[in-house]
């Protein structure tokens, strides 16, 4: 299963990942539409990504949601209905949801944030 | 399944749904195949809302004063509501079915879960209007996908729900995931051999690979349905998604639905388990407060109550499957028993999917007859939905009927051949497949509700109708649900002054009044009889589920508000308030949701009245609602009873059960005359329980016709002393 | 002596919320307490004890669909 790992002792808050991730899949820089975040807790930095747990997938009224070849668990935006109870049932809340945003989204594991991230803090697994 | 032959075939524009209208309802005859499409006015928004509201107000301009509930001109109207449809809160597939009811002889209005609602709304019609009679059983389908609605010939030899539901939605699907773009209305040969006819609106299972059954259990929709040789209706509409009703602001939804979902991912496993044993969640707790209803409602409690206690259910119920009846409903509560085998019937060794049973069908088809077998619940649960044939009369009126058998009323050659006591299960099976039947003429009798078992066994069978009169726990011609009223006044107005029968849509408040003792004065249970009825009937308007407003609530709700302000689950009320607004732009607070039902309510008691009921006589009151009838139900809580006495300013020594049954009686049936006086007096009600002119006014529904109907009921006598 | 929803009941040293609930078969699960008027949350319930002469107020949040 592929997933995208997060170490977040190694993370030094410059956000290239939020903004880089947006602006891939949602062609804008906007931290609320990334699929990775990066807050501030009491010593460091934290990172929320989608570890591919899977909980989701059973949450889903319509099968939208499954995994791919690769074991990345995936949302079939022709089946959302954008009910969120993935959102709202994840258990490490890294499904989100935006403004103006009718369905809601997810790390689906593309390494892009990997690739430009200084720290190495975000690496592609493999299991 | 065969090519089904097409009668008729109607095409209309399609519309752009906005701020969770279509703006029109559809208008169907079914004596003569005409079809209308029918505009939504903004009053009829305004004063209507929706739902219920919109099926009353149809109902009205379609039907005569002496209209009868087997007249061609009775409707079934089928409307959700703006609300309806949406899919980011719990619970907003609901849609309301309104019709003369056979039982009572008035208007009843019944809900129902599944998806057929929403996608009736999203192909373009606020609501069904279906009058007439066909002169053939036919199969009603409105094409959402090609904005047309057509007639076919039922091909059914036998026309029951749940191999109907199933080749329908085989039939109409292109392909398996299609079968979830479809829904169909359906009912049984119980409906047609009783008045307990029952509605099923069915949702498909994705992951079950099989349609499920929600009901309009109540009232006799099904009866009607199968009157005018309805065999089905089925609707289907592909691509609905999270804006489909245009809403005015979706991020204040989604907001307010995440919240929602969060509350209960992280709640609901302590407070009632919804998702993992739905609402039987309540069988212990009934039985432990006396309210579980057992033979016949003589008692509140039961030994065998632990063998259908919620854990029993919650094993047998498949868990992790997403259990809503709707998109997004993640309260979930929609549990079934799968590859359950039959062990009786037509359907004798099939494995099946039962959708439930729900706590009413525990009790009504449980407790209530003396059977505390889960299994044969969940048999008699299947039968009695594939019969189309609602659970709670049914359960309720056996309980009668076996009352009656113990009491020495009925017999085996009454019977023809059944031995009716309570807990008799087989030969009780036996009685339900006769209704389903048809063929047995004791059935019949039996389904024609208690109402009129009292008059026919007082007339054929020679029993005291006295007694019969006392034990028939009836109000307004329609069955009691499934909870011991006795010991609380505010609850024997809940069930008896209501506008449709004693259903617990409007009001639950035994706990708020006995053991919470929240509502010490007639005033304070008026106050509650005012409130709560008009706050659990405004779900009815906007097409929601009110189960997510109270079977879960926030960590904080008992500690951030106090006692009635706790029990009204303030942020939830203030979350439906938000998702209105979100909806329809429009910007309603707290108190005009009320005013919202308390108009529709107001209506529907002028709409009674209209047909010949709706005064203070019609709120009768069986005398074993409001508490003991014979001996033994006083001896198993002769504490409890005598100290009840005591509590009523009378002395129980020296006195024998009988006396002591009989005082109490009459204590609290005058108990009962204050109530009704504070309860019409709040409800801006006339002594007869009429709405005064006024009222009318203040609501703003002072139409001619309305107050017209008023005006010939209003008696000076009847109004209150300033 | 306490009072429990406006009527008397037996106190004894010790005595917490639980052992009211369990006395009186309070077994609903949303039920909110109060004691003099101040709230106690539920994971409190165990822990909680109750003083002589306290005014306590047992109240079930309805539900029921």
């Amino acid at each position: 299963m592929k997933r995208l790992a997060a170490y977040s002792e190694r993370c030094v808050g410059c956000e290239s990942c939020m903004l880089t991730c947006s602006k891939t899949w949602f062609k804008e820089e906007d931290k609320e539409l990334s699929r990775i975040r990066v807050t501030q807790g009491d010593s460091g930095y934290v990172i929320n990504v989608c570890n591919q747990c899977g909980v989701c997938i059973d949450t889903c009224p319509t099968l939208a949601i499954g995994r791919d070849a690769q074991g990345v668990v995936r949302i079939d935006e022709s089946k959302c209905v954008g009910c969120l109870m993935c959102a709202g049932f994840c258990p490490t809340e890294s499904m989100f949801t935006a403004d103006n945003k009718e369905k809601p989204f997810k790390c689906i594991a593309c390494g892009i944030c990997s690739k430009i991230c200084p720290p190495e803090a975000l690496v592609l697994e493999q299991d | 399944m065969d090519k089904m032959r097409l009668l008729a075939r109607w095409e209309y524009k399609p519309v752009n749904i906005y701020r969770g209208y279509a703006g029109r309802t559809l208008y169907v005859n079914i004596s003569n195949f005409s079809f209308e499409e029918r505009p939504v006015s903004e009053d009829m928004k305004e004063k209507f809302i929706g739902g219920r509201g919109f099926g009353l107000k149809l109902l009205w301009d379609a039907v005569k004063d002496t209209t009868k509930w087997n007249d061609p001109e009775n409707e079934i109207v089928i409307s959700g509501g703006p609300l309806c449809g949406i899919t980011q809160y719990p619970g907003s597939g609901k849609c309301y079915t309104v019709f003369i009811s056979p039982l009572t002889e008035q208007t009843y209005d019944s809900n129902a879960g599944g998806y057929f609602g929403p996608l009736l709304k999203f192909s373009g019609w606020d609501a069904l209007e279906i009058q007439g009679k066909a002169d053939r059983d036919i199969v009603v389908f409105i094409d959402g996908d090609n904005n047309r609605v057509e007639i076919y010939e039922s091909p059914f030899e036998e026309v029951n729900a749940v191999t109907v539901t199933e080749a329908l939605h085989e039939y109409f699907a292109e392909d398996e995931e299609d079968k979830r773009n479809i829904s169909v209305v359906s009912t049984g040969k119980g409906a047609e051999n009783s008045y307990w006819g029952c509605l099923n609106m069915s949702f498909y299972d994705l992951r079950r690979k099989t349609p499920r059954l929600k009901q309009a259990g109540r009232g006799g929709g099904g009866t009607v349905f199968r009157d005018k040789k309805l065999a089905a209706i089925v609707v289907k509409k592909r691509g609905i998604g999270p804006s489909s009703n245009n809403p005015a602001d979706l991020t204040t939804l989604q907001r307010v639905g995440l919240k929602l979902h969060k509350e209960i991912r992280d709640l609901d496993d302590q407070q009632n388990k919804m998702r993992k044993v739905g609402t039987p969640h309540l069988n212990e707790i009934m039985n432990e407060y006396h309210l579980l209803p057992v033979h016949n409602y003589k008692f509140g409690q039961h030994k065998d109550a632990s063998k259908i206690h919620s854990k029993v259910f919650e094993r047998i119920f498949t868990q992790g499957i997403p259990d809503g009846c709707w998109y997004g409903c993640s309260m979930a509560c929609a549990k079934a028993a799968d590859k359950f085998e039959l062990k009786t019937g037509p359907l004798k060794g099939r494995k099946v999917t039962v959708d439930g049973p729900e706590y009413e069908t525990c009790a009504g088809l449980g407790s209530n007859i003396g059977v505390f077998d889960p299994e044969w619940i969940i048999e008699a649960n299947f039968y009695a939905d594939h019969y189309g044939l609602d659970t709670i009369s049914l359960g309720t009126g056996i309980a009668f009927v076996c009352e009656c058998y113990e009491l020495g009323f009925l017999n085996k050659e009454i019977t023809n051949g059944l031995e009716l006591k309570f807990g008799a299960k087989d030969d009780i099976m036996e009685l339900i497949h006769r209704m389903g039947r048809g063929d047995d003429e004791f059935a019949r009798i039996v389904g024609l509700g208690i109402h009129r078992m009292k008059k026919i066994f007082a007339e054929k069978y020679g029993a005291p109708s006295d007694v019969l009169e006392n034990i028939g726990m009836e109000g307004q011609g329609l069955e009691v649900s499934e909870y011991v009223p006795k010991e609380s006044v505010a609850q024997w107005g809940g069930y008896f002054l209501t506008l449709k029968g004693p259903q617990h849509d409007e009001a639950w408040l035994i706990f708020m009044d006995r053991v919470n003792k929240q509502l010490p004065t007639f005033e304070d249970k008026a106050e509650a009889l005012h409130y709560f009825p008009n706050f659990r009937l405004w779900f009815s308007l906007v097409g929601l589920c009110k189960l997510p407003w109270n079977d879960i609530e926030p960590a904080d709700n008992a500690i951030k508000y106090k006692g009635i302000e706790a029990a009204k689950v303030p942020e939830h009320v203030q979350n439906y308030v938000d998702l209105f607004n979100a909806v329809t732009g429009k910007k309603i607070t707290k108190e005009e949701l009320i005013i919202q039902s308390e108009r529709v309510y107001n209506f529907q008691r002028v709409f009674q009245l209209r047909l010949g009921r709706g005064t203070r006589k019609d709120h009768n009151i069986p005398l074993r609602a409001i508490g003991p009838v014979f001996p033994d139900e006083w001896e198993a809580r002769s504490d409890y009873y005598d100290n009840e006495l005591k509590a009523a300013g009378i002395d129980p020594e020296n006195l024998s059960t009988e006396e002591k049954i009989k005082k109490l009686q009459n204590y609290r049936l005058s108990q009962w005359e204050q109530l009704v006086d504070a309860v019409y007096r709040r409800r801006g009600w006339n002594k007869n329980g009429i709405p005064t002119i006024e009222t009318l006014r203040r609501l703003g529904i002072d139409y001619p016709e309305v107050v017209e109907v008023v005006k010939r009921h209003l008696k000076p006598e009847d109004e209150w002393e300033s | 002596m306490i009072k429990v929803n406006g009527e008397e009941m037996e106190w004894h040293p010790g005595m917490t919320v639980k052992d009211i609930l369990e006395a009186k078969k309070f077994i609903f699960p949303m039920i909110g307490v109060w004691i003099n008027d101040k709230p106690i949350p539920r994971d409190k319930f165990e822990t909680t004890v109750v003083n002589d002469g306290d005014d306590v107020q047992v109240i079930h949040m309805i539900s029921g669909g």
